[in-house]
């Protein structure tokens, strides 16, 4: 028997290592992460989740080159062409040609990062505390860019699902359409009680110039007076912007887009891109979080058409979207806008008087121009990495001229023509351009003044919207009045949205 | 908490300690244990046909005595008992058992059984008799998979068995499959549970197929649910071989094989393709100065594989070896030695028993493969959809320096040259990411290197008689490097690289398992049970590195490490660690009476890390029962040799790639900065994603019920199953309206239904010197997504930017949705496109299901003939019903070039009466709808075998046996699919059936050998 006892020891040893069994072999901590419990608590834990926000509409800017707001908020103007070869991004070619259709995933992109934005700010709105006044302050700036945001949305899409405290049980996921009212009433909610928070932009430190301000939040709100036709409101917002010393115009107008005049005197918003990533072919994030602004390069002088190998321009080639008009280039030409027409487009001649040479005449979206506002200059890269992939250039969300441009259209609704010329012709006097004199019409002299002045920033489309002048103006390009007012709202969005059907849908989509 | 590490690390060292035994176990092989001189017993054994069998075990009843009869048939055995019991077993042959005097020599006949009763099959935690099994399990014998040249079992096991989907995710070497056992139910992982020898693994790549002793495959729920939490897509236990006791054997297989592209797809050619454009309104003049170029043929090639596996076998009374070593070796049809694999594996398994009541074993195998790739299954970058993309007017290469390149190498880009130093053709019309696919061969540098080490190690008492106790631990461990560096190159703005890189991937999975379980057997009179209760644990971890340099000194493999980048600017690195626990009770009782009535019950409860804490465990019962009428006296049909019918029902879940903590709100900082204005880095912070606190397992029941059944003196056997799958709170991603602003968690999404029928038909006669077998498999599937518990469709595969499958209630998992079209217009060309939601206008809530990438049914069938040396095998295999969507489309690059068929069937003013549409290079109408969808059916010719096994009395010496073999594999299809081939894998789940310039599967022309010493 004297083995039994060996079996029973290796039994027993088994039966040891059993009890090992415990509850605390089953509790595996999360890697690279940290529980919510207690975050926001502090300045810094605040001015992170604030970071994250930017870091958000960043990536909505510029997407790994498949989703620009800002690119697509420019595609159905009159200025911009799509562009690049024939068919390339045909997301981006039906938005041009007003082809688009609800289930445009560019468009879905733009709509679930406006969303995420939101739902950041929200976070940050609800939870962060608000002992010291940083904390405050980043509050507000969350409520700022949430309304921002807001603003953005109403106006692209019209009335959308109004999300202002994160669900937390799937029940409260699917929330309806508001009203476009409804939106921009909180647009106006979330910037009017922001601005007494908010430093002013000399507030901010060097480093955190890039932040909402207090003359940044009023813009905007003046901004979305003005499109909402609340012109006394307008005046007020726009008034103390110009009143309070913060801003001015950059003596010259090329430099306006220019790495040297980020977050300069002109400025109120920028998003914010860098070159010191140094990315090549292989690191560079395809699939988005790119720290470069690679919409510069999507949309940079195609090779196909224009040779620079031998120009004196100091341009790189692109990928070839975003190709001015003819009619831009002729509205340019025909007002001997000389000063803003070189910094805007170039017209074939031009270029070749640069010793650049055009390869082909004929070419997809080509009609005689090259865009030179935001082209991919070599300066604005990096000088270490591929050119290509490192631009720095920032988007100007909010400039100093379009808020006199705006001033002057809330003054000339509000029946103030003489204020209003006076600060238009601010932005013709930087343009080297004559005064409008009194007696002009001066609601056609804001509407030129914002083509030229704005060409390419986004802004032209939505101007002809509101105004009312879209059909008249667009109808040849194929803009189709009770229909492309707005954008779709995202298939995805209708289709996941319980409080949301086919029915709710913008007309004509 | 940390005393529980010890505990772990102590069961670390006591495995090691038992492969410290172990080792020296297989010193001692060489020392040849003294039989005693007692009684000898000796004799022949032949078969029916009057030839004698080799290999046939004789074993004294009741001991471990045996013997294996010699290449004459003979045998002899020595036992201190007189007379005994012989008992004569060989697999395909009836048992036969002789009382047997001392000294005399016995003359023993044979007989061939298509099944032999007393064959086992392997279950989980043990064997069971296949005539009392009461599930549904396939197996797979070594026999059948030998004769295939696949380097991986699940190839191997393709087209064998019912109720089996094997279906290759890439033609390319090395690439692995997904095995669908009884449908599609799960969303994340489909792929059945893996035990190699009691192991669990992910992937059986490393496993030669030679090495296999047997394949079985748990389909029903009943026979899985012992391996619970992970058996809902079924199980596949692979046993290794042993060595038997008696002479040592040597065995050597070689192969050779040359194999070449089998498909007769065809593109447009250069005036085919330049109408069409024409046609199609292109805004540039197609101009034909005569080039003609067949990609297709330009990018494929003969390539040749080889393999060698060479074993060492044998063993005394108490210790068997095994000992193996292979080499696979197979260049790519695309690529050549740029998809090159090869794979050396070596495989050592022991058990001995060294006390009466102690048994010791260990099977290890170890296996290093290197894999070159290049880019597949992906619409925007891959050489095979270059191919298809590519115009036909491009030249492969210029002689000369046209101006076009020179124009390029002024403005400093580095345009590729071939072999001859001419320049590769730059796309003359196609655009974008779409280039030679020639050239675009020689910009990969890419090689997997994996060394994988997979093992168990076990140790058994029995304490009493019928009680076993088993304590077993196995250890998968797996470094993979994925090494890549690239070159300089320029084909377009869009493809193109300007500065040498090098990448680094590394990966480290590793997974120990600790076991130990009891089983009880008795037998009380009639009564037969056994019961089985035990007891795991197991750990995963798999820690994930990345480097990133760059540039390089020079170009070329030996400058291609980050220490000699000559910048250290473009430094990248990253990191990731995941890791998982869980532990598991399990229990199983079975009983029989006079063999005749069957019971099995069992029930498996698993707790996972990786479940939030209030759903952290589940319980997983099944039972099943069967009934052998065959042994009932009343049973009285002399032409029916064997028949039990049997039904179970069980229970099984799955974990789904679960990533854990769906439960907890977490603020994530991976990636969020924001560069400030002074161009320095804030960093920031984010929700990860919505919290799921009511996360469950995902369980899948399932009711079989069959029969087995054996005819003609077990010549004939039909089986037939029908089973009814539900898997019920699957896990999906979730999803939601994108309003909401954040991610998704993991969510019980809904239930996926599978039914069908399985039929397995084999007819055998090896009685006769013509012996002839024929088995035949049918299997039917019907899947459907029965419920969804969130509100919208849960999308999957995405296709040049929108979502193509669809996850959706009342529909199969991943079916594809599209534009449903009515004809072609004859008048205008376009395709009628049908307002499915009859709003009076097309707009994209009109996409419907267009197709459903699940076959109806799928079937194999193996003819075997053998005449003296002589033998013959056919195999084929089918799949039937199924849809293929042709996704290598590009509308965004509108002068790619297209298949013939689309120009041949295309509308013109002149043939209005069109199956395919006018010329058109961009409508979602056609590219986005069921004009896309191609039925996916097809018949293949998997293996066409002759072989001859040259005579013994040819040897002189030592030889037993040496066969000579040619085949033909894969090279035969019938398909009416247009695309390079129908057998249509990917590496994404969700992404099957759509074929985005897959790789397509050589056919192979091989010569063979095997010799045994």
């Amino acid at each position: 028997m004297k083995y039994l006892n060996s079996k029973i020891l290796m039994i027993g040893i088994l039966l040891v290592f059993l009890s090992s069994c415990s509850k605390d072999f089953l509790d595996v901590k999360p890697v690279g992460r940290l529980t919510s419990d207690n975050y926001l608590k502090t300045n810094e834990q605040v001015k992170s989740a604030l970071i994250g926000v930017y870091a958000t509409i960043q990536y909505n800017y510029s997407n790994g080159a498949w989703a620009s707001v800002y690119f697509m908020k420019n595609l159905p103007g009159d200025d911009c062409l799509c562009g690049s070869s024939e068919g390339d991004q045909p997301e981006y070619q039906r938005i041009d040609d007003f082809t688009m259709t609800a289930d445009n995933k560019k468009i879905e992109s733009i709509w679930s990062n406006f969303y995420k934005t939101i739902s950041q700010c929200n976070t940050i709105i609800n939870q962060a505390a608000t002992d010291t006044p940083e904390e405050k302050g980043m509050v507000a700036e969350a409520k700022a860019l949430r309304g921002m945001t807001y603003f953005d949305l109403v106006t692209i899409f019209g009335g959308v699902p109004l999300m202002t405290v994160n669900p937390g049980d799937p029940s409260e996921y699917s929330k309806p359409r508001a009203t476009e009212d409804e939106i921009y009433a909180q647009v106006f909610k979330d910037f009017t009680e922001a601005i007494p928070d908010l430093p002013l932009k000399s507030q901010y430190s060097a480093a955190d110039k890039f932040r909402m301000s207090k003359g940044a939040a009023q813009a905007f709100l003046g901004k979305a007076y003005v499109y909402h036709k609340d012109y006394d409101k307008a005046v007020t917002q726009l008034e103390a912007v110009i009143n309070s010393g913060e801003y001015a115009l950059e003596p010259k107008f090329a430099d306006v887009w220019t790495k040297k005049s980020e977050f300069g005197q002109e400025s109120l918003f920028e998003v914010s891109y860098t070159a010191v990533e140094s990315y090549d072919w292989g690191t560079f994030p395809w699939g988005g979080g790119n720290q470069s602004n690679i919409e510069c390069q999507l949309e940079g002088p195609r090779s196909d058409i224009f040779d620079l190998s031998n120009s004196t321009l100091n341009v790189v080639n692109g990928w070839g979207f975003n190709n001015p008009s003819a009619k831009i280039g002729h509205a340019f030409e025909a007002a001997h806008d000389s000063v803003r027409g070189a910094a805007t487009v170039m017209s074939a001649a031009d270029f070749e008087a640069t010793g650049g040479v055009i390869k082909v005449t004929t070419f997809h979206d080509y009609e005689g121009y090259m865009r030179m506002k935001y082209v991919t200059r070599a300066s604005e890269s990096s000088t270490a990495g591929v050119r290509e992939l490192n631009y720095t250039t920032n988007w100007r969300l909010m400039r100093y001229a379009d808020v006199l441009l705006l001033a002057a259209e809330a003054y000339h609704f509000s029946g103030n023509d003489t204020q209003a010329l006076v600060e238009l012709n601010k932005v013709r006097a930087r343009a080297k351009l004559a005064s409008v004199v009194a007696g002009a019409d001066v609601f056609a002299a804001i509407v030129h003044e914002r083509e030229l002045e704005l060409a390419f920033e986004a802004s032209r489309f939505w101007d002809l919207v509101r105004w009312n002048m879209a059909a008249d103006t667009l109808s040849d390009i194929g803009f189709v009045a009770g229909k492309n007012e707005h954008f779709p709202i995202p298939q995805n969005e209708i289709i996941a949205n319980d409080s949301i059907s086919q029915s709710d849908q913008n007309p004509g989509y | 908490m940390k005393t529980r590490f010890y505990k772990i690390v102590k069961v670390g060292a006591f495995t090691k300690r038992l492969l410290f035994l172990t080792g020296l176990f297989v010193l001692s092989l060489s020392i040849t244990l003294t039989a005693q001189q007692m009684h000898q017993y000796s004799g022949v054994v032949k078969g029916a046909d009057g030839q004698p069998l080799p290999g046939v075990n004789v074993i004294e009843k009741g001991t471990g005595n045996g013997t294996t009869t010699d290449m004459n048939g003979s045998f002899t055995l020595r036992s201190e008992n007189a007379p005994v019991v012989l008992k004569f077993t060989m697999v395909g042959f009836s048992e036969v058992e002789m009382t047997v005097q001392p000294g005399s020599s016995v003359q023993v006949e044979m007989k061939e059984s298509a099944v032999a009763l007393n064959q086992v099959v392997v279950v989980g935690y043990g064997v069971q008799k296949k005539s009392l099994v009461t599930g549904s399990i396939s197996q797979v014998s070594a026999s059948d998979i030998k004769a295939t040249p696949a380097s991986r079992v699940d190839q191997a096991i393709q087209g064998m068995t019912s109720g089996v989907t094997v279906l290759p995710t890439s033609g390319s070497p090395g690439a692995g499959t997904q095995i669908r056992i009884r449908g599609v139910n799960s969303n994340g992982n489909s792929n059945p549970l893996f035990i190699v020898d009691g192991m669990k693994t992910g992937d059986i790549n490393n496993i030669d197929p030679s090495d296999i002793k047997s394949v079985e495959i748990l389909k029903d729920a009943a026979s899985a649910a012992i391996y619970g939490t992970e058996g809902s897509n079924g199980v596949i236990l692979i046993t290794t071989k042993s060595g038997k006791a008696g002479k040592g054997v040597i065995s050597y297989d070689f192969q050779y094989g040359i194999q070449n592209s089998r498909s007769d797809m065809k593109l447009m050619t250069a005036s085919e393709y330049g109408q069409w454009q024409q046609e199609a309104g292109a805004n540039i003049p197609i101009v034909q100065d005569g080039t003609n170029t067949d990609w297709l043929s330009e990018i494929f090639q003969t390539a040749p594989m080889q393999k060698h596996h060479l074993s060492f076998s044998g063993g005394t009374k108490k210790t068997s070896y095994y000992l193996s070593t292979s080499y696979f070796d197979q260049d790519g049809i695309v690529g050549g030695p740029k998809a090159n694999y090869n794979r050396l594996t070596s495989r050592f398994n022991v058990s001995s028993k060294i006390k009466k009541w102690l048994e010791v074993g260990t099977n290890m195998s170890y296996s290093h493969s290197n894999q070159r790739y290049i880019a597949q299954d992906n619409e925007y970058r891959s050489v095979v959809n270059s191919a298809l993309g590519m115009d036909p007017l491009t030249p492969v290469a210029y002689s000369g320096t046209l101006s076009n390149v020179q124009d390029l190498i002024d403005q400093g880009y580095t345009i590729l040259q071939d072999a001859n130093g001419n320049y590769y053709g730059l796309a003359k019309y196609v655009t974008g990411e779409i280039v030679n696919p020639v050239a675009f061969l020689q910009t990969f540098h890419n090689k997997i290197k994996q060394d994988k080490l997979l093992g168990t190690s076990y140790v058994s008492l029995k304490p009493v008689k019928g009680l076993t106790i088993t304590s077993r631990i196995g250890y998968n461990l797996t470094f993979q490097s994925n090494h890549a560096w690239h070159p300089v190159y320029y084909f377009s703005a869009e493809n193109q690289n300007s500065m040498t890189t090098i990448d680094d991937n590394l990966n480290k999975w590793s997974r120990w398992l600790w076991e130990n379980f009891a089983s009880y057997k008795r037998t009380i009179g009639k009564h037969h049970f056994s019961v089985l209760l035990g007891y795991s644990a197991e750990e995963s971890e798999s820690p994930w590195y990345y480097l990133h340099s760059g540039p390089m000194i020079a170009e070329g493999d030996q400058y291609a490490y980050h220490t000699y980048a000559t910048s250290r600017d473009f430094d990248k690195v990253g990191g990731t660690y995941s890791r998982q626990t869980m532990n598991s009770i399990f229990s199983r009782v079975t009983y029989s009476f006079m063999d005749k009535y069957l019971v099995e019950a069992s029930v498996r409860r698993d707790a996972a890390s990786v479940f939030p804490e209030n759903n952290k465990s589940a319980v997983f019962p099944s039972v099943s029962v069967g009934w052998v009428l065959s042994n009932e006296d009343f049973f009285d049909f002399t032409k029916v040799s064997y028949f039990k019918i049997r039904g179970s029902w069980g229970e099984n879940g799955s974990k789904a790639n679960l990533p854990g903590n769906e439960d907890k709100e977490f603020w994530v900082f991976s990636g969020i900065r924001y560069p400030d204005a002074t161009d320095n880095f804030q960093s920031g912070a984010r929700i990860d994603k919505l919290i799921n606190p009511d996360l469950r397992w995902e369980r899948t029941q399932m009711l079989d019920l069959g029969f087995d059944s054996r005819f003609f003196g077990d010549k004939l056997s039909i089986s037939m199953d029908y089973y009814n799958k539900t898997t019920k709170d699957l896990i999906v991603q979730g999803t939601g309206p994108l309003s909401v602003g954040n991610n998704y968690p993991n969510i019980n999404g809904g239930d996926v239904s599978n039914k069908g029928f399985e039929f397995d038909v084999g007819y055998r006669n090896y009685n006769h010197a013509f012996k002839y077998g024929i088995h035949a498999n049918f299997s039917t599937v019907k899947n459907e997504v029965t419920h969804l518990a969130v509100n919208a469709p849960v999308p999957g595969a995405n296709v040049r930017g929108y979502n193509l499958t669809w996850f959706k209630e009342g529909y199969p998992i991943w079916y594809f949705k599209g534009y449903k079209t009515n004809g072609i217009d004859p008048a205008t060309g376009d395709p009628n496109i049908v307002d499915v939601d009859g709003d009076g206008a097309i707009t994209p809530a009109d996409q419907t299901m267009i197709g459903n990438p699940f076959p109806d049914f799928t079937y194999g069938a193996t003819v075997n003939l053998a005449y003296k040396g002589l033998d013959f095998r056919l195999f084929l295999q089918g799949v039937s019903g199924n849809d293929i969507f042709m996704g290598w489309f590009r509308t965004d690059r509108p002068y790619s070039n297209k298949p013939e068929f689309m120009f041949t069937d295309r509308w013109t003013s002149s043939h209005t009466d069109a199956t395919m549409p006018a010329a058109n290079n961009t409508s979602d109408y056609i590219y986005r709808s069921d004009l896309m969808v191609k039925d996916g059916s097809y018949m293949r010719i998997k293996q066409i075998q002759v072989g001859y096994t040259m005579p013994e009395k040819w040897f002189k010496n030592d030889i037993q046996a040496l066969r000579l073999f040619v085949s033909l594999d894969d090279y035969f299809t019938f398909t009416k699919y247009p695309g390079l081939d129908p057998e249509v894998g990917s590496y994404n789940p969700s992404s099957q059936g759509v074929d985005r310039g897959l790789y397509p599967i050589s056919g192979k022309v091989l010569f063979g050998l095997s010799v045994k010493f």
